[in-house]
Formats: C-alpha cells, structure tokens, sequence
C-alpha cells in the first residue's frame, strides 16, 4: 500500500514533467516546480528510511524551502520585474512535448537495467529521477527566458534529491546536505541577478545577454 | 588545528563589510601575511585536524595551500595599491569577498570528506561571484550570470557524482567513512560501474570549475570583466582548488585498479581544452581574455599530464604550480595595463616597452614562462608530459599536444608584440596618468622569480611533499 502511493505519486510528478515540456507560460511552470518540490520532499517519509531525527529536519526544511519559499520567490521576481511570461523555446512546444516522451520511456528502460538494488519495489521512483534530470538539463538548454533557466535548475536539482531518496539513508544524507545550500544559494543570487538584469537589459531574455560571445 | 587556517580569513572577510574602505585594505594584506605564516606553519607541523575525518592534510593539499598563500600575499600588496588607483564602487564588499574567497579556497585545500570538498567549492563559486560583478557594467552582469549558472549546474553534477560514489559503496557493502584518505585503502572493493559513473560525472562537474572545453564558456568572460587582482586570484589559484577535487577522485580511481578508464577520459578532455584554446587564442583582441584562454590552455595542459600517468603526473603538477606563479603576474601586469591605456582591445595598447618599461618586463617574462620557455618552470612540466606521453605510448595524442602548444604560442606571441612594441600605437599613455608604482610591478617580479628559482633549485620539503602526492597517484620520475 505504501509503495502504491510512492508510484502515485512518481506518476504525479511523470505528468508534471510532460506539462513543463508544453508549457510556454512562466507561472504555469512555476507551480509546475512547486508541485515537485513538495512531492519530492515528502516521498522520504513513504519510503521507509529509518531517517533519524536529523533526516526529519532536513527534510521538513526541503519541504518548505522547495515547496514554498523558491515559488513564492520566483512569483516575487515575475511581479516585480514585470517581464514577458513567455519563456521563449528555441526548440517547438510540440517538439519538447515529444522530446519530454521519448525521455520518460528512455528513462524507464534505463533503470530497469540498472537493476538498483535498495527499493526496487517503487518502479516509478528511478525512472522519475532520471527524467526530472534530464528536463532540468533540456529547459536550461531549450529555453531563453532566464527565469525557466532558473526553474529549468530547480528541476534538476529535484532530480538529483529524488535519485537520493531512491537510493539508500547514506546517499539521501548527501543529497541533504549538499541541496540546502544549493538551491539557498543559487536561488538568492540568481534572484538578484535577475533584478539586475532587468534594470540593467530591461527585460530577462537572455538572447541580450549575448554581447560577450566567440 | 588546521582549521584555523581558512576561519582566519573568514573572521577578517566579515569584518571588512563592515571596517572603513582604507582599514579594510590593510586588512587585506594584514590576512596575506597572517595567512602566509599559518601556512608555513602548517608545512613545519602537519598538524591534525580538530575534525578528523572532514579536514586532513594531504601533500597534494598542502602543495595548493602554499600556493595560495603565497599567491594571496603578493596580490594582496598589489591590490592595497590598487584600490587607491582605481576607484571601485564599494570597496569594502570587494575586499571582504577577496578574503571569504582565500577562506573557502582554504577550506577546499584542507577537506577531505567528499561533501566537506563539495561544500568548500560550492562556496568558492558564492565567494567569487560578487568580486566578478564588482564594475557593475552590463557586461560585468553578463559575465557574472553566466559564471554562477554555469558554474551551479556542474556543481550539480558533481554532487550526482558523489551521490553515484555513495553507490559504488552500497552495491558493494562497503561501510567507511566517507572521506578520500578511507576510501582510498578499499576502493578495490568498491563497485566499479558506479565508481565509475561517479568519477564521470565529478570530472565533469569539476571540470566546468576548472575550465575544461567544451564547459569552459564561463571562463574568458569572468576572467576578463572581474578586476584584476581577482582575476589573478580566479586564474592562479580557483583553477587549481577544482583541480585538486578531479586529482582526489582520480587517486581512488587509481587505487581501485582503473586509472586506464579515467585517464583516457582525462587525456580526451585535456586535449579537447589545449585545442580549443588554440582556436580561439588566435582571433582575441582583448589581452585579458587572451590570459584566460591561456589559462584554459594550461588547465587542459594539466589534465592531459594526468591523464598521461608515470611521469606525466609529475610534470602536471610542476605545471600547476608555476602556472599559478606565472598566470597570476601576467594578471596583474594586465591590470597595470588596463590602468596605463584604459583600454581592453590590444588595438587601443602598444610600445608599452617605452611607455611602461617595468610592467613590460614582468608582462614579457611572464608571456615567456607561460609559452613554455626556459628558464621556467613550465617548460619543465610541458618537457616531462611530452616524455610521458611518448614513454606511454601515446603517440598521436602527444602530436596534437605539440602542435596545439606551437600555434598557442604563435597566436599568443603575435598579440604580446603588438601590445608591447607596436609604435603604431593610437593611445600612448601618457606618464601622467599612470605612474608605475614599485608596489604595482614587484609582486609581478617576485612571483616569476619565485618559478625562476623553483626550475633550478627545489627545498628538499618541497620536493618529496610533490613526490609524495604524485607517488599517491600512480605517478613517479622514473
């Protein structure tokens, strides 16, 4: 039972991923990292770790730094520098659409032959990891907009936590530790630097920040 | 207590955000000195850590420690100067960033806890992002988004690597701390797939730190839009700080029976670096980012060396050292020049030979050591690799080395003359606006004096501690 709701769950998070490939929208996609955000803090406490007070923590930190403070943030950043909302694709929405399907199906293959020993009871679990990664990768690679750069980021490092979780309680105390920092950092510079941009370039789109080039 | 090493700096780093702009510069030289010592200490006493298992003191660590150091004295003597020259908006946030950057450089140097290095690097990128944006220009702003984005991802996948390390361990039960010096002792016992997976990815993820083609975008901009003095310290000593993570992943890679999979990896991507610096060396016409790809160029110079293995390994370290010493003289004569002409296209430089006669001499010896001319010490390090690489077997790979190596120093020596000797030149500098002040040329003169002397004579100290961490590897001199 517990399992099912860690594949319920897995599947949520599948179909996110699917919806951020399509979405030309930046607030659209922020709820879009939101929703994982959550998701992957809490799939720890269905796993059946022995986490340990210090793991409890951790992750009620993640659950609130991912889930709420990086949204709210970047809704922050979206209001107050009032900049177009879309995010500017250098590849197709039904391009990526595809490209997000052929992941999802790759990433499943992928770990069912790597044959990860701990918790292979959650099928979804691995291949939901991988995909987050890779879509991470693809939004900072496929999209102009600085913020879904940022968010493209966030995606990724939500991959790397949940392929953590997946793992066991020593690689879930990495991905702990290093993440935290990650994102707080990341996140806050970033912010700035967006606002800059913006009083500097007057929009985010990063195709002006092309002077320094080869 | 070893720790006290990179807390020193961080205490003074906080305190210069908040001291008046003139105290903070003395700080800054103050901390040189203080760091210096510590340092020299720590050489004497190897002492243990306070938190044994996160920090330790390695001979390849120690190598890099002294480095710095050294590197954060000089500059921070050129830089009281000038910061009196140039009038920098918020001084204080610069300074304070300098001396957080030496701290967390420190910490990098000292760690030994896989995350412990993780963490250390990962603040090296935040230490360094403010001094890269301190012109506060649209380019600066540029240079700065693309350093940290860059930058963050490869962090990110050096922080799946070690997620993949902690793998290669569970696979194969293997229960120890994990820190390198454990590691090292069973990593035969470890998994190999996934040890492998692991060293992939951190290479990659340190390589985007250390400037390795194709991640290197970030780096021709930051070096040339941050200030000079940060430019030398970026260049000289951040550079190294990631190698020294590839270089402690690489020793259990050995240790586990595969350094013939990470060292084609490493050759690739060291060949991959000294190629594309080549290509782009050619068509500069700013100095600075001439310096960086340079810097690119070495770094892909070094990996290639370990990659190598034997006596390549040691030749990469010799290389790291004196390219630290040399690339940060030549950074900081680019900041005389940049004071000099105000101007960062070579177009807009020349004769500098008579305009600035002391900062010529130390740019020229500098341009000298840095091609790999005797009586420095690169041509040493380039010397023993090429060796290596024949000795090894690895006879195309050596040939693409030469020739990358010959057209950077055709391309690099085409620009130098220019800037120096070119009497076409549009903007003479008038005397007026710059004097060469002996603060702004010797630190220049010791730095390469420092590689001069290295190349012919080596403290005993020195040389088995280079020995030592060589010998960790797999390498050696016969």
């Amino acid at each position: 039972m517990i399992l099912d709701t860690v594949d319920t769950l897995s599947s949520l998070v599948l179909l996110s991923v699917l919806f951020a490939f399509g979405s030309s929208r930046i607030p659209a996609l922020i709820k879009v990292i939101a929703f994982q955000g959550v998701v992957v803090s809490i799939v720890p406490f269905f796993i059946g770790h022995d986490m340990g007070t210090g793991g409890m923590v951790f992750t009620a930190a993640t659950l609130v730094i991912r889930g709420i403070l990086i949204p709210l943030s970047l809704h922050i950043a979206i209001k107050k520098v009032a900049i177009q909302r879309d995010v500017s694709p250098v590849i197709g929405y039904h391009a990526s659409i595809f490209c997000g399907l052929a992941l999802i199906v790759a990433a499943t293959v992928i770990s069912r032959r790597l044959n990860i020993p701990s918790i292979s009871d959650a099928q979804l679990l691995f291949p939901t990891a991988i995909s987050l990664l890779v879509t991470g990768m693809f939004l900072l690679m496929a999209r102009r907009n600085a913020i879904a750069m940022v968010i493209g980021y966030i995606m990724l490092e939500n991959g790397i936590y949940l392929m953590g979780t997946t793992f066991s309680v020593r690689a879930l105390h990495i991905v702990e530790f290093g993440i935290l920092l990650d994102v707080l950092a990341g996140v806050m510079i970033m912010a700035i630097i967006l606002q800059n941009i913006k009083q500097t370039f007057d929009d985010v789109d990063t195709t002006l920040l092309r002077t320094l080039k080869e | 207590m070893v720790e006290i090493v990179f807390l020193t700096p961080f205490i003074t780093g906080l305190l210069a955000f908040v001291l008046p702009r003139t105290l903070g510069r003395q700080l800054l030289v103050l901390t040189g000195v203080v760091h210096l010592v510590l340092s020299l200490l720590l050489w004497k006493n190897k002492p243990d850590a306070f938190f044994t298992g996160y920090f330790s003191v390695t001979p390849e660590g120690m190598l890099s420690l002294l480095v710095i150091s050294l590197l954060f004295f000089l500059i921070s003597i050129y830089t009281k100067t000038y910061l009196e020259h140039s009038n920098l908006p918020s001084e204080n946030i610069f300074t304070g960033f300098m001396l957080l950057f030496l701290s967390t450089m420190t910490m990098v140097t000292l760690s030994d806890h896989i995350m412990v290095l993780w963490i250390a690097i990962e603040a090296t990128t935040l230490a360094s992002a403010p001094l890269i944006y301190t012109h506060r220009s649209g380019a600066s702003l540029e240079a700065t988004w693309k350093y940290v984005l860059i930058c963050s991802v490869g962090i990110a996948m050096a922080l799946l690597g070690s997620l993949f390390l902690t793998l290669a361990m569970d696979m194969a039960k293997v229960d120890v701390p994990m820190s390198f010096s454990a590691l090292t002792p069973v990593a035969e016992l470890l998994d190999p797939l996934w040890l492998k997976a692991g060293f992939v990815f951190i290479l990659v993820g340190y390589g985007t730190k250390m400037g390795l083609a194709p991640m290197h975008t970030w780096l021709p901009d930051a070096h040339s839009e941050a200030p000079s003095p940060a430019s030398a310290l970026l260049s000289g000593v951040l550079l190294n700080c990631a190698y020294l993570g590839i270089f402690k992943t690489n020793k259990i890679m050995v240790a586990a029976g595969l350094h013939d999979f990470s060292g084609t990896i490493l050759i690739v991507f060291g060949l991959i670096s000294i190629l594309a610096a080549a290509t782009f060396i050619l068509k500069q016409n700013e100095y600075k980012r001439m310096l960086a790809y340079s810097s690119i160029e070495n770094m892909g110079i070094i990996a290639f060396g370990t990659g190598i293995g034997g006596i390549g390994i040691y030749g990469a370290v010799i290389c790291m050292i004196h390219h630290s010493l040399i690339k940060s003289s030549l950074f900081l004569s680019s900041g005389n020049i940049l004071m000099g002409y105000k101007d960062r296209l070579i177009a807009n430089t020349g004769n500098m030979a008579q305009h600035m006669p002391k900062t010529f001499v130390a740019f020229f010896a500098g341009f000298a050591g840095i091609s790999g001319f005797p009586p420095f010490g690169i041509f040493i390090g380039e010397l023993f690799i090429i060796v290596g690489a024949f000795r090894a077997g690895h006879y195309v790979a050596a040939g693409i080395f030469i020739a990358s190596l010959c057209v950077i120093f055709a391309g690099f020596a085409n620009q130098v003359m220019k800037i120096c000797f070119d009497p076409s030149a549009a903007a003479a500098p008038e005397p007026a606006r710059f004097s060469e002040k002996a603060s702004l040329v010797w630190p220049q003169y010791i730095l390469l004096l420092t590689s001069l002397i290295l190349c012919f004579f080596i403290p005993d100290a020195l040389y088995q501690t280079i020995v030592d961490a060589v010998n960790a590897i797999g390498g050696g001199l016969q």
